[in-house]
């Protein structure tokens, strides 16, 4: 059989031409910023929204500063977590183990204050448990074939199992005692003002994030993961280790974990084992809002993050304006329309 | 050739059995070895009431797992069906509520006779089951994202319509009977029989009927499928759809047994049917397996859980231990399977 070379991005077709075909153009256009335009939206919805009741800036309302700071600092775990997810999904691969990973580690880190570690020694092992669990889905997946839906399944419910085991029977979670008390300064790396009001997990999530974008454009590692999600044969039959390449991904994913579950149990100076669970839902909306493809092959991790700050806005917005109980449901038709603008705008 | 099929014959468990049923025998083996480990060490586990009840306790995660069976089986995934548990439950117990008895909100419904508001009340959970199949089916989007989605539509309705709580007021006695009915003579729920029929019905459809056998060619080839005719959009819609109203039967049983709807009722069940199926050897791979397997895993994880409980370990051992058991499911029976090939 001859082989057949087939023009297949928008960018080469135009080259052919040598004209630009302006639909395509618009198309383009709308594909690369239509998640700037959706998060404008959300932020003007919920600035008008209660404007009866509270004027411009005011406390209260949706862009007062402290509201700002405050919502950026409870946006840091899944800042953290959906960064990372990005690059998995580029690779055509889940994880959806990420928001027990994330109460796991969050568990530990308040256990290892809670028996007077110092913030670093806590921090170091935390993220070595982040490695661990993030190895472990990667040999699950890559070595054992198990396919990624089932076999992060399998890991949430062990870390969470494991997370529920060792908080002792009758509490609901690693925290302070009237005879152990918790050291208030567990607080400090979540809600202590370093920088415009922001705190150390909030410039973590951002260096994590600035490293992350620099990698996918500038690096092999990038390139590779797209090439992975895009056409798995066609990768490696050019030689990239596609193991090694997803596992590594994996445990990248396990790391951020382990840095959100740090700014969660900081943030609320103790560890819940159920603190993570939905944060799996709220990655995949973020990157699906992002424009990252569903069937892989391409993403961009910024853009994620500014998925995430929506899904982070509809959270907090939302209570202001209507009652709790219409979260759910709320979230689910995001997650709805998030699929079906990336269907029509970003897959071919 | 002749090589291959002797030493194929002649592999530890090289037979002429099909490999579903060899899963199968050899999960009833796991299941006879571990009742007896259990029955060993777990004081009162061998007594006749046990053993009734941890053939009927799972019976809603079993009727839950046909569906999910079949449509692991087509290569999807169904996690909507936690959600739709909660969402028929709470709808038809709004359905049925008489109208404009009370101050309180959560006391009026819509004073439907209560035949009209469980046939309504399914026919919202077939709705979730074909918005999944929309999705999964035209706009080709992976059944995990859909259903994820589906899962917190329909939860989100439950909670709706209980604002986040519960509805359990101004129902009719009706309502209330066919979760608690026992059979005559016994102590065993109705469900329990209902769940029974159903997976009759169930084998008999995989098994004997061309839609059943037509699931297992779409799960293997959905490409092959399509090219030699067989219309895959359908098929995978019916089972969304069998899937979800599977779910809301389950949903109106469940309701009818608190005589309330609950939204939170259901909550990782899920998780649970993929639990039982996996056990039960059906493939993600696609194209392998049954609803017999399905159930022998219900019973294996109830055998486990329930060991679990009578030797005294929390009920936060339940996660660790699912994931344990699924994970040497999963490795075993793939490692049995490729050494059958030969």
């Amino acid at each position: 059989m001859e082989p057949t070379i087939q023009v297949e991005s928008g960018i080469e077709k135009k080259m052919l031409v040598g004209q630009p075909n302006w639909s395509e153009t618009v198309r383009e256009t709308v594909k690369n910023f239509y998640i700037y335009f959706v998060l404008v939206l959300v932020i003007v919805v919920f600035s008008v929204a209660r404007l009866n009741e509270v004027a411009f800036f005011e406390r209260g309302h949706f862009l007062n500063p402290d509201n700002i700071i405050n919502l950026l600092r409870i946006a840091v775990p899944i800042i953290t977590l959906s960064g990372a997810f990005t690059y998995l999904m580029i690779a055509q691969y889940i994880d959806l183990s990420v928001g027990s990973a994330m109460a796991l580690s969050a568990v530990l880190f308040a256990l290892m204050i809670l028996n007077g570690f110092s913030f670093i020694a806590a921090a170091i092992l935390t993220i070595i448990a982040g490695i661990v669990m993030g190895s472990l889905n990667g040999f699950l997946v890559m070595k054992l074939k198990i396919t990624p839906v089932i076999a992060t399944l399998v890991t949430l419910s062990l870390y969470k199992g494991i997370a529920l085991l060792i908080v002792p029977d009758g509490l609901s979670a690693i925290k302070g005692s009237a005879d152990q008390p918790m050291p208030a300064w567990i607080n400090n790396y979540a809600r202590q003002d370093v920088l415009f009001g922001l705190p150390a997990a909030f410039y973590v999530a951002i260096v994590l994030i600035v490293a992350l974008v620099v990698i996918q454009r500038k690096t092999i590692l990038g390139k590779y993961t797209a090439a992975i999600g895009g056409n798995r044969t066609a990768a490696d039959l050019s030689g990239i280790n596609a193991v090694a390449i997803v596992w590594l991904l994996y445990i990248i994913v396990g790391v951020s974990a382990a840095l959100a579950g740090m700014a969660r149990a900081s943030y609320m100076s103790m560890g819940d084992p159920l603190s993570g669970d939905g944060m799996e839902l709220a990655s995949i909306i973020a990157v699906l809002l992002g424009g990252t493809r569903f069937a892989g092959g391409a993403g961009a991790v910024e853009k994620t993050i500014i998925g995430a700050i929506i899904v982070i806005c509809m959270t907090v917005g939302m209570l202001t304006i209507i009652p709790a109980y219409w979260q759910t449901f709320v979230m689910g038709s995001v997650l709805i329309s998030a699929v079906v603008i990336n269907r029509l705008l970003v897959q071919d | 050739m002749e090589a291959n099929e002797v030493r194929s014959r002649n592999s530890f468990i090289g037979s002429k059995i099909s490999n579903e049923s060899f899963i199968t025998f050899l999960m009833i083996g796991v299941l006879l070895l571990l009742f007896t480990v259990a029955a060993l060490f777990v004081p009162n586990f061998y007594t006749s009431r046990n053993i009734l009840n941890l053939i009927t306790n799972n019976w809603y995660i079993i009727i839950l797992g046909i569906g999910v069976t079949f449509l692991l089986i087509t290569k999807n995934f169904d996690l909507s069906v936690g959600g739709v548990i909660g969402m028929t439950g709470v709808l038809s117990v709004y359905f049925v509520q008489a109208a404009n008895v009370s101050q309180n909100p959560l006391a009026n419904g819509l004073g439907l006779p209560y035949g009209v508001a469980v046939v309504l009340a399914l026919m919202c959970a077939m709705g979730i089951g074909g918005l999944n199949a929309f999705f999964v089916v035209r706009l080709k989007v992976p059944s995990i994202i859909v259903t994820l989605g589906t899962m917190m539509v329909a939860r989100g309705i439950a909670q709706i319509v209980t604002q986040g709580a519960q509805r359990n007021t101004s129902l009719p006695d009706v309502y209330g009977v066919i979760g608690n009915l026992a059979i005559p003579g016994s102590q065993v729920k109705i469900a329990v029989l209902i769940m029974v029929v159903l997976v009759i019905l169930a084998f008999i459809f995989e098994r004997f009927t061309a839609h059943g056998r037509r699931m297992y060619l779409i799960g293997a080839n959905s490409e092959a499928a399509r090219l030699s005719g067989i219309n895959v959009s359908r098929h995978l819609t019916t089972l969304f759809i069998i899937s979800s109203l599977l779910a809301g039967i389950t949903g109106v049983l469940l309701a009818s047994e608190f005589k309330a709807g609950i939204s939170s009722r259901g909550m990782g069940f899920e998780f649970d049917a993929l639990v039982v199926a996996l056990l039960g050897g059906v493939s993600i791979a696609g194209g392998f397996g049954s609803v017999l397997g399905m159930f022998v895993g219900a019973l294996i994880l109830s055998v486990v859980t329930s060991a679990a409980t009578g030797l005294l370990l929390s009920p936060d051992w339940q996660f660790t231990l699912k994931a344990i058991a699924v994970f040497i499911a999963i490795v075993s029976q793939s490692y049995l399977l490729s050494r059958r090939k030969g």
